[in-house]
């Protein structure tokens, strides 16, 4: 069921009660979340945070903290599935999902209590109940009507049941074929904020850092992207109309400027900026022998020495810093680049330099998928990345971290479109990472995987078609993620479902426990079927 | 002592008849007096340790602190539980509280609820309003002060600024 208003069905009822939450991995979710604990603590509500990876920990992480609570929140994870099937709540648990992975399952939309969605969507087409569930009480009325009017009437009833479930049927396909995200959970937390007339710096720059993200990762259009930001850019306006003149540098801010859309180039030289940027790097063709050579020539246009680019950003010259947006702009056309500068967040701070959201993004990234630590310890540093002030250690952590992931990702990705390792199977593209070279421990995660495969699918941008990735996880298994054409523009994908009907006909023991139904895990051995299955399913 | 005090009775019981001992019974009724608030001195300060002991540790003392004890220390420090006790149940009688813990805050605490990080698989902690917690590794939990004090102190969970 959905809720219509978000301060009163939601927060007031959350008030003096404890609460449990439950937040997948990402960037979005974990600024959500951030927001929310601020909320929380401000009113003094009780409440336990689990991280959650998949469905099966979900369903651990609520087993193991279900005593007591009678609230429950999932951020980003938990809309897609049957969450009364899989939990087996007791009937007075109360579950809020914010989550941005569609389509919603029908059974939590058409829930009737239990299961509460903190907001409607307009952009999912949810089929009708009506058009979904039928009363089962036709069948005791069709034998007592059977002696009655005889037997024209059974086969009309029966036929009407046929072209009933026949239109179901469709109706759930289109619902179902593909998935996609709707906007961020963090702009539905940033409102809430607003209502509750607790909108701070804080709030605001955890909002538009999942605004980035969503940018960044290409998981909305472009135009969806700002239609999403748009209630940010009128908070923040706002924000700096109420500031006067004198706590200008005295408070932190966010404001939105005109930025090169480079990430961590403040942390980086330009030169490493520009040849790890998923927007710039492969349209360069870096992995050619001439694409050195158009690096060279890039930056020869926008005026800026080598030396001096080569150089970390904040000891370059300050005149060439000042210039780098126009020169960039100006010489991307003549590579034929796109656009690199666009309207970015960034927070100023009275005593340290500026952040962009961008940079953040991928530092949280860094952090959450690290090689070295846990899933769990890489959690909680960036939920204290993304703090606006404290000494920023965390963050300095997730910048490292990103860096090198940025780097493994290049490595990986010019290995493979230099070795022609991209096959074609069927209707779609795929490449597999190689156990054992050293990118393989970077990529490990669905999220720099992902990075990868949108690196190789942009550098293949004149004829687009479905790309498929691998990477070997942990002990045996490995990840399968599918991307699909054309990306940046329609990010519908519809990978969800052919893996789910495609692991039933090849029999492989695939395991579909990411929320993210677009992202697989089964044991190498089985993968080469399972390819095979999928060919033949989309041919 | 006893030694000293010997020799001084025997000296004393001599100079009813000898009158040049006086000094040497003066000089050790000195040295007799000064052992004794050396030693007062040092009971004293044992007693003020068993006192902050008490605060510390609260009723129960661990083994290896309780052997050191001497059993009259030990009588002493019950004494002085019992006393801290029922001083503290009889604070708030009148408004209706059954008594507050002075022991658990030393200092006063900044916030009503704070965030913790637990660090290790501790199992259900019961809160007092019959909530129950299961505290698992690299759970975060924002509890009020009061339950999680006596947990941080023990290293279990860790206080999130």
């Amino acid at each position: 069921m959905f809720i219509e208003d978000i301060r009163n069905d939601f927060y007031n009822v959350l008030l003096g009660n404890r609460v449990l939450l439950l937040v997948h991995y990402d960037v979005d979710a974990i600024c959500a979340c951030k927001i929310l604990q601020e909320l929380f603590r401000c009113d003094n509500v009780s409440y336990t945070l689990v991280p959650v990876g998949g469905l099966s920990e979900l369903k651990s992480a609520y087993e193991e903290n279900n005593e007591e609570v009678k609230y429950v929140v999932l951020v980003n994870c938990g809309g897609t599935v049957d969450l009364v099937d899989i939990l087996q709540p007791d009937e007075h648990v109360v579950f809020f999902v914010l989550d941005s992975h569609k389509p919603t399952d029908i059974c939590n939309v058409y829930s009737d209590g239990q299961v509460r969605l903190l907001y409607k969507d307009e952009e999912e087409n949810i089929p009708n109940f009506d058009d979904i569930f039928r009363d089962d009480e036709d069948q005791e009325n069709e034998e007592e009507l059977e002696a009655r009017h005889g037997l024209e009437a059974l086969v009309e009833r029966r036929r009407a049941r046929k072209a009933w479930e026949e239109r179901r049927h469709t109706l759930m396909f289109n619902y179902t074929q593909f998935s996609y995200y709707g906007k961020p959970s963090t702009s539905v937390a940033l409102e809430l904020a607003v209502r509750a007339s607790r909108c701070t710096a804080a709030a605001l720059w955890c909002a538009s850092v999942a605004a980035a993200a969503h940018a960044a990762l290409h998981c909305r259009s472009p135009a969806r992207c700002l239609l999403d930001a748009e209630p940010l850019h009128r908070y923040v306006a706002a924000a700096q109309r109420k500031t006067t003149d004198d706590d200008v540098h005295q408070a932190a801010r966010v404001v939105v400027e005109k930025d090169v859309w480079l990430p961590l180039y403040r942390w980086w030289s330009v030169e490493g900026a520009i040849s790890h940027a998923a927007a710039l790097a492969p349209q360069l063709r870096l992995h050619t022998h001439s694409g050195a050579a158009r690096l060279r020539q890039l930056l020869a246009d926008m005026g800026f020495p080598l030396q001096q680019a080569r150089q970390a950003y904040r000891s370059m010259d300050v005149e060439l810093r000042r210039a780098l947006l126009p020169a960039l702009e100006a010489a991307a056309p003549r590579q034929r680049l796109p656009a690199p500068a666009r309207a970015a967040f960034l927070l100023q701070r009275p005593h340290a330099p500026t952040l962009a959201a961008l940079d953040v993004v991928y530092a949280i990234m860094g952090l959450i998928e690290n090689e070295s630590t846990p899933r769990a310890e890489g959690f909680q540093h960036a939920l204290a990345a993304l703090a606006v002030g404290g000494d920023g250690e965390s963050l300095q952590r997730g910048v490292a971290a990103a860096r090198r992931a940025l780097e493994a990702v290049a490595r990986a990705a010019h290995g493979t479109l230099a070795a022609r390792a991209v096959l074609l199977a069927g209707p779609f593209n795929y490449f597999i990472v190689q156990e054992g070279s050293p990118e393989a421990a970077a990529l490990r995660g669905p999220l720099w995987l992902a990075e990868a495969a949108r690196w190789v699918g942009a550098a293949h941008s004149h004829a687009p078609r479905p790309l498929l990735a691998s990477a070997p996880g942990a002990d045996g298994d490995c990840l399968l993620l599918g991307l699909p054409p054309r990306f940046d523009q329609e990010p519908r994908n519809l990978f969800g479902a052919a893996f789910e009907q495609a692991a039933t006909k090849s029999g492989a023991s695939v395991s579909l426990d990411f929320v993210d139904s677009s992202i697989i895990s089964l044991p190498v051995s089985q993968r080469a079927q399972f390819l095979d299955a999928l060919t033949a399913l989309l041919a | 002592m006893h030694v000293l005090f010997k020799m001084n009775m025997d000296d004393a019981n001599a100079t009813t008849e000898n009158k040049s001992l006086w000094t040497t019974v003066q000089v050790r009724h000195s040295a007799l007096e000064r052992n004794k608030r050396c030693l007062l001195a040092y009971l004293y300060n044992r007693m003020d340790k068993i006192k902050t002991l008490r605060w510390e540790f609260g009723s129960v003392l661990p083994p290896d602190v309780r052997e050191l004890l001497s059993d009259t220390e030990y009588d002493w420090f019950s004494k002085y539980s019992t006393n801290l006790a029922q001083y503290m149940r009889s604070l708030g009688e009148d408004i209706g509280y059954s008594g507050i813990d002075l022991t658990e805050n030393l200092r006063p605490p900044k916030w009503l609820y704070i965030e913790v990080l637990c660090l290790t698989d501790y199992g259900k902690l019961e809160l007092e309003d019959g909530d129950v917690v299961m505290l698992k590794k690299n759970s975060r939990h924002f509890l009020p002060t009061s339950e999680c004090q006596t947990l941080i102190r023990q290293g279990v969970l860790k206080q999130i600024v």
